[in-house]
């Protein structure tokens, strides 16, 4: 998507990796047991400021666990953290008012409509000045597509209505900070995109913005940078453009005889392997016309040629079934 | 999905680091007052002194079977006299149903709460954990006076309908001017709403541990009937003064004149007693708890 690689240049030139670039939030060391079973473990995670990070990663993989700490929710075996600058949990007063969050589901009462239970959240936003409240909570339902439903009870809201009032109650106040455990569970596909656009303007009034996903395409369309959970630690984390080009780019050539294309690759020192309808082609030494070229020249048919897809599924499998496959360090 | 550049426009807010306390108490308040099960908990509790008036007058002065001791007497007084009905019905309300309502706003208010997942909403504004256990606490202990000022109001407007302002005679023989009958069943009320408040606290210690309101109900009303079943065993003596309950047929004090206070005195600092300790419980677990 457009926006949000133009974006990435602006916003973030100095990539996450970097100390130099303000953080709207981090973490190091982060830990957190639950008995016995260890829920996340060694999280050292970076939120420019400014950026949409993705936050990604299978069930299980300690995404909400990490949310919930860097939130204050929860208090972290071992590691700190720091939020928009303060210390949490203990400072967690002094961030909290500017960072709006959707965490573990939307929590609501099912005998209030939607804007009574919007109003008692208001009441405690300390940077809402009382006599706002109402205004300020009319605004956020027009903003989610809830005003038509908004004296309705929570009690008959779908799904995907009491998660678009969740979204309005973490977009009740102007903030600095949004954060979003899995926005567009229960959406449509209309509510899907309507988040992304929420999540675009946010982004383009400068909050920064930490939403977790299972959903690849979701976090490809929306994010500026990725952080990929796994078994309770990041195993990766970045700009988005960046993440996706560390794979090795490849070329496949669908073939009938596979062998034949290999050997005439092997003369031209071009390194490759069988792949279920040709081969695939290592490009990292070399360019596709080449590999064209040596193929023809050997005689070989080649019936099509693309690039390997290096999408964001490819790099989450990558990094979510390596480990387990191989040594797991 | 409109308007979006005026929420986004950074507003010039004040930087207040937390929402004012009123506003949270009025929220609060709003919550358990729209609450359709608070409104059934107060119809009946405010039923009550009527049917058992009623009952009185009608039905013959025959106290409700077996019974005995000083509650029941106190039901047979009830008939005919406008003083002493409210009181009474309190006081028999005092075992079980008042103790029953205060367990159940206690539930609602932390452990319902967190079982709904609007706690985190609160604690995310945020409000701080102490915060919000005295919100928690003042909405728990406004709902058990409404309990008890609903039930002491529609007592003496029974009492009036049915047997008039005459007659307004003391347990101790002598008769009442209308203010000072008033007055007698504004303490006994207070007094009454005082020893919920000691239940109420210890619901919302209970509350702070658990996610599940039937959890809190069971103990609290569990607790109740123990502490009853305990209190008349004479081999456990020694326990009784840490009972909650030990204090509870002082109630027919007030309708003496002059009042002996010994046993209402002690009553009350007793619950102050649990107030204090309960409070200073759910601090404790609040204060660490995961949102």
């Amino acid at each position: 998507m457009s926006t949000s690689t133009t974006a990435t240049d602006v916003v973030a030139p100095e990539g996450a990796a970097t100390p130099a670039a303000a953080l709207a939030a981090q973490t190091r060391g982060l830990r957190k047991l639950y008995g016995r079973t260890v829920a996340v473990d060694h999280v050292d995670l970076d939120v420019p400021e400014g950026a949409v990070l993705g936050m990604l990663g299978p069930n299980g993989s300690g995404k909400t666990t990490t949310i919930r700490m860097l939130l204050g929710l929860v208090r972290p075996t071992a590691g700190t953290v720091s939020l928009l600058g303060h210390a949490v949990p203990e400072h967690a007063g002094h961030a909290l008012p500017d960072v709006g969050a959707l965490v573990e589901g939307p929590g609501f009462h099912p005998f209030l409509s939607g804007r009574e239970n919007l109003l008692r959240m208001a009441a405690a936003e300390p940077r809402l000045a009382t006599g706002d409240i109402p205004h300020a909570v009319g605004e956020a339902l027009e903003r989610v597509g809830l005003a038509a439903a908004a004296n309705r009870r929570y009690r008959g809201y779908s799904l995907g209505m009491k998660q678009r009032l969740g979204l309005a109650g973490a977009l009740l106040v102007p903030r600095r900070m949004v954060v979003l455990d899995e926005p567009t569970n229960g959406l449509d596909p209309a509510g899907t995109r309507e988040v992304r656009t929420i999540i675009s303007e946010l982004h383009a009034a400068g909050v920064t913005v930490l939403v977790s996903s299972h959903l690849l395409a979701e976090v490809e369309a929306t994010c500026t940078h990725v952080a990929v959970l796994h078994a309770g630690s990041v195993v990766a984390q970045g700009e988005l453009a960046e993440l996706l080009e560390s794979g090795s780019p490849a070329l496949l050539v669908s073939t009938t005889d596979g062998t034949a294309a290999m050997e005439a690759l092997r003369a031209s020192r071009i390194p490759s392997r069988l792949a279920p309808e040709g081969v695939r082609v290592d490009l990292t030494a070399c360019t596709p016309p080449e590999v064209i070229a040596a193929l023809v020249h050997a005689g070989v048919d080649v019936h099509e040629a693309r690039r390997a897809r290096t999408g964001l599924e490819d790099l989450f499998a990558r990094l979510t079934q390596e480990p387990d496959e191989e040594d797991g360090s | 999905m409109t308007d979006a550049t005026t929420t986004l426009a950074p507003a010039p807010v004040a930087r207040r680091s937390h929402a004012t306390l009123g506003r949270l108490v009025r929220a609060e308040l709003r919550w358990i007052y729209r609450r359709p099960r608070t409104l059934v908990v107060l119809g009946l509790l405010a039923a009550i002194p009527v049917i058992v008036g009623i009952a009185l007058t009608f039905v013959g002065s025959a106290g409700p079977g077996g019974g005995g001791g000083d509650g029941a007497s106190l039901l047979a007084t009830a008939a005919g006299n406008a003083l002493v009905l409210p009181i009474a019905t309190l006081a028999m309300a005092l075992n079980l149903l008042l103790p029953l309502s205060a367990a159940m706003s206690g539930s609602d208010a932390l452990a319902g709460e967190t079982a709904h997942g609007t706690l985190r909403g609160w604690l995310l504004a945020p409000v701080s954990r102490g915060r919000l256990l005295l919100v928690k606490s003042l909405g728990v202990a406004t709902f058990a006076l409404s309990a008890v000022l609903v039930m002491a109001a529609t007592g003496v407007l029974t009492g009036f309908v049915l047997n008039g302002t005459d007659g307004l005679v003391t347990l101790s023989g002598s008769t009442l001017s209308l203010p000072a009958a008033l007055l007698k069943v504004a303490i006994a009320a207070g007094w009454v709403a005082l020893q919920l408040w000691a239940i109420g606290a210890v619901a919302l210690a209970i509350s702070a541990w658990t996610e599940h309101p039937m959890v809190v109900l069971a103990s609290v009303l569990g607790g109740v009937i123990v502490f009853s079943v305990l209190q008349l065993l004479d081999a456990l003596e020694w326990l009784h003064p840490f009972l909650l309950n030990d204090s509870w047929l002082a109630l027919g004090d007030v309708l003496r004149d002059p009042m002996p206070t010994g046993g209402l005195a002690e009553g009350a600092l007793r619950a102050a007693c649990y107030i204090v300790i309960a409070l200073s419980i759910a601090y404790a677990k609040l204060s660490t708890k995961d949102g």
